[in-house]
């Protein structure tokens, strides 16, 4: 049973998609993508000295006329992909509850999946919360194995504190098989605590795409004025502050420059960057603003 | 501006209470939050201050003005519109010569209505009041200021205690009747009340003192020569104390004994001083370096010897006859028809043997079995041989007595017509009865204790002799109390009695009294060549008790009131502001919305 937004025009709809890759990747078997290697594709990669044994279909036999060598034309290797979808599952994403930040994140991550596996390739979902490595799903392949994928993202809780580098970290470990990345978060963490995670995923040659999700309660905050006892949903720590219009703006513009520095981060290190607030229309998100960024073809 | 109830405004202690409210209302509401990083600047500090400034609303200030005003018009402010007629009354009793570092408290007293004539209009006018003997104004006319402190100078404490007068009623009456615009009153004692006329300026501070309470010598018993001095001494402090008491032959100044005393706190301790030789009089002192000096000495004066000159009016002189072989008796026996010729004077005793006078003589006076006729009792129907079925306890009347032997042959039982003391009692009534009469003590018998048969009948010799003992202790040595009048026996001329400070007084030939006894010490009688000593002296538990002075009770009368038409009270505009402001206060927060604020007050919890 699939969640309520995966209705059969929105399912549909998403068939349409391919996901982009900027780097070409090693595949297992043959697929849409292009490899470094060559192969049988119908994409021309380039030429080379006729060597007995050679297959003769593949000989460009203008250039032996006009200068009297054999070349042989060499195409591109088309492969699948394997994407990896990591998950935010720390007690950030349950703010202000499970319903309106986790739910909509695995949602972005099921599309994704969808996407990936309507399309014949392998994906793997990671749900990173504490330092030590969370639970991951096999390399999933098909349509058929959506229902796997839902399962399995709706199958934990966010819990707990999230250290983005060392969760990476160990999963990272396990990886063999470079591909896409997707990391699904709210990036509420200090700047070098994300920048460490990315650069993780960018050292193991990823193509690396980031969707940040954040409620709407964490853009606006709903406090009424006077004093607060804010406590960290996942650290617990507590500070007391008066909350008034002028902390509000401030808030605001923190806000603006964490999401800023974020996004400048991905610009310069080569990744996709989107941000997702709850309160917007899942469709709206996946068909127009992943697109513009350049996940999809 | 003046307070007239300064204690109300200790009420602006509390104001800070109003913020409480305020701070429970802002008590912070624990919410979660995703991550509190972005609240937390660079240094880790909150992006708003712990708590914040205090930031109150608008409401808070009026409410304190509101509760402000509310204390101000408790605190009954005036303003005195103007003072030109005053009244200073000085206390002047023996406890303002108490020291206060050094400075007598009256010294304090005058500094303090200097100042308060400081601060009158020049062409004002005063009037000086002294309180003890009794409460008396020391200047014929009212005096401008600077008379009035010249007139101050020379007011000294004298050695009297305060009269128990209720001051409150006192000097309010003294307002009402002078119609003064204010009356201040300096004084030692603390102040109880509050009155928006009388003022009362409280000089010094509770303080520690020791005073000797009770002086007297005398022979041991009538029979007995040899003279005892008995001395109690009281510790007014909160810690026990030990002193030397020493009895002092007052003529040459030499010390006859001593004995160190140890006196618990709040308690009261005696000595006894037997085999004193015969002086004129005597001084007990401590040595105590007390706030009060004056009670730290008392003097006595003891009689050359036991003797009782006794004038015996009786039908039946034979049995009287027999008082004659009492040692220092000395007996003049009349006919009741000739006591009205008799010369009275010197008597220290009038025996009244089956007869009784028209009229209570001035002599202390026994009355034996007297005639229905008498102004003191009605006798009861005749008893043989009563028995004794009540007694007063320790009354030197009984004393060495055993009453269970105590049978006279024939009585009469006693029905008092006058207040008095019941000191023998049987069933049918009382058979001996005493009353103090004028400073004079008289005693009724219902039996007929004569003839004095020494050993043959023996208790009715031992309560012969009791009774003579007590009559003598009554003529006798004991000292008095400052401010008491002085019995003066009846004098066939002028005599000079002189105080101890060197006063003199013409004491009159019919005066039976001499009442200005305002200081402690020796005051002596010159009868021509006789010259009789009498101890006056110092004797006030209340006023040597300087840690426990009794408050003045000030309660503000019709008549104060009207008196302070000088003062300008504006409590009733302040009542009316507050009033106003409460209104003002309900129209910004009516009391629904106030529910609603206080439940709204802890926000939220949004996970």
């Amino acid at each position: 049973m699939l969640p309520e937004p995966f209705t059969p025009e929105f399912l549909t709809q998403l068939e349409t998609l391919r996901l982009r890759t900027r780097k070409e990747f090693l595949g297992s078997h043959t697929g849409s993508y292009s490899s470094p290697r060559r192969g049988t594709s119908l994409e021309f990669a380039d030429y080379r000295r006729y060597s007995p044994g050679d297959d003769l279909r593949y000989l460009d036999w203008g250039i032996y006329a006009r200068t009297d060598r054999l070349y042989i034309k060499v195409f591109r290797e088309e492969v699948d992909l394997f994407a990896y979808v990591f998950i935010d599952a720390s007690a950030s994403m349950a703010f202000p509850s499970t319903q309106e930040k986790f739910l909509p994140a695995t949602h972005i991550a099921l599309a994704l999946s969808y996407v990936i596996l309507a399309n014949h390739d392998h994906v793997k979902l990671h749900l990173l919360h504490g330092e030590s490595m969370g639970p991951a799903s096999p390399f999933y392949r098909g349509r058929r194995r959506m229902a796997d994928c839902v399962r399995f993202a709706t199958s934990l809780e966010p819990r707990g504190l999230l250290d983005l580098a060392g969760s990476l970290g160990e999963h990272l470990k396990k990886l063999r098989r470079p591909g896409k990345a997707i990391l699904i978060s709210d990036f509420l963490m200090p700047a070098q605590s994300y920048q460490r995670g990315l650069n993780l995923l960018r050292a193991l040659n990823l193509d690396i795409a980031v969707i940040q999700v954040l409620s709407r309660p964490e853009i606006d905050p709903p406090f009424t004025n006077g004093g607060l006892n804010l406590v960290d949903s996942e650290t617990q720590g507590e500070i007391r502050l008066q909350w008034s219009a002028r902390a509000r703006q401030e808030y605001r513009t923190k806000l603006a420059h964490h999401n800023s520095e974020l996004r400048s981060f991905c610009h310069q290190s080569g990744i996709h960057y989107s941000i997702y607030v709850n309160d917007r229309d899942l469709s709206n998100f996946v068909f127009a603003t992943l697109p513009a960024i350049g996940l999809f073809k | 501006m003046e307070f007239l109830n300064p204690a109300a405004l200790y009420g602006l202690f509390l104001l800070p209470l109003l913020l409480i409210p305020y701070l429970i209302r802002r008590k912070p509401r624990r919410v979660v939050f995703s991550s509190l990083l972005l609240f937390i600047e660079h240094g880790g500090q909150a992006i708003a201050k712990p708590w914040g400034r205090l930031r109150l609303p608008p409401i808070f200030f009026l409410q304190l003005l509101l509760l402000l005003l509310l204390i101000l018009a408790l605190a009954e402010p005036v303003v005195s519109v103007r003072l030109s007629n005053i009244a200073i009354v000085m206390d002047n009793s023996a406890s303002m010569q108490a020291l206060e570092d050094g400075a007598a408290r009256v010294a304090l007293a005058r500094d303090q209505a200097r100042r308060v004539l400081g601060d009158l209009s020049a062409n004002g006018k005063v009037d000086i009041f002294t309180i003890v003997p009794q409460l008396q104004k020391i200047n014929n006319e009212p005096v401008s200021p600077s008379d009035a402190l010249g007139l101050l100078a020379g007011v000294e404490p004298d050695d009297l205690a305060d009269t128990p007068a209720n001051y409150g009623d006192v000097l309010n009456q003294l307002t009402a009747n002078q119609k003064y615009e204010r009356v201040y009153f300096i004084t030692d004692r603390p102040l109880r009340g509050q009155s928006d006329v009388i003022r009362v300026l409280t000089v010094g501070k509770p303080r520690d003192n020791l005073a000797i309470t009770a002086f007297s010598v005398s022979p041991s018993s009538l029979v007995n020569r040899r003279l005892e001095a008995s001395v109690e001494v009281a510790n007014y402090s909160g810690q026990d104390q030990r002193v030397t008491v020493t009895i002092r032959d007052d003529g040459s100044g030499s010390a006859l004994a001593s004995r160190e005393l140890k006196i618990p706190a709040r308690r009261t301790a005696s000595a006894t001083f037997q085999g004193l030789s015969e002086k004129p009089y005597y001084t007990a002192e401590i040595d105590a370096t007390d706030a009060l000096t004056l009670d730290n000495r008392q003097y006595a004066v003891a009689a050359n010897a036991r003797s009782l000159k006794i004038l015996a009016i009786s039908p039946r002189p034979q049995a009287l006859n027999s008082l004659r072989m009492i040692p220092g008796i000395s007996l003049t026996i009349v006919a009741p028809e000739e006591y009205q010729q008799t010369d009275r004077s010197g008597f220290g005793l009038e025996i009244f043997h089956y007869s009784a006078p028209a009229l209570l003589p001035l002599n202390p006076s026994l009355l034996v079995l007297p005639p229905d006729s008498n102004p003191v009792v009605k006798l009861g129907n005749p008893i043989t041989r009563p028995v004794a079925s009540g007694w007063r306890e320790s009354h030197p009347l009984n004393r060495y007595l055993n009453l269970t032997l105590f049978r006279p042959a024939y009585a009469r039982p006693l029905v008092p017509q006058t207040a008095g003391e019941t000191i023998i009692e049987t069933v049918q009534g009382p058979v001996a009865f005493t009353i103090e009469h004028q400073g004079k003590r008289l005693l009724v018998l219902g039996f007929d204790p004569f003839p004095y048969l020494g050993r043959e009948n023996l208790p009715m010799s031992i309560f012969t002799l009791n009774f003579l003992d007590w009559f003598i202790s009554a003529s006798g040595t004991k000292g008095r109390a400052t401010g008491e009048p002085v019995a003066l026996a009846a004098a066939p001329r002028e005599s000079i009695l002189t105080t101890p400070r060197g006063g003199k007084h013409v004491v009159k030939p019919a005066s039976t009294s001499f009442t200005k006894t305002f200081y402690q010490g020796i005051y002596q009688l010159n009868r021509g060549s006789d010259r009789q000593l009498l101890a006056i002296n110092y004797q006030s538990a209340s006023e040597s008790d300087l840690q426990h002075s009794k408050p003045i009770e000030l309660k503000p009368t019709e008549s104060a009131i009207q008196g302070g038409s000088t003062l300008f009270s504006f409590w009733p505009y302040l009542v009316l502001a507050s009033l106003l402001l409460f209104i003002i206060e309900w129209f910004f927060v009516p009391p629904v919305n106030r529910r609603q604020l206080l439940a709204a007050a802890p926000g939220p919890k949004l996970s």
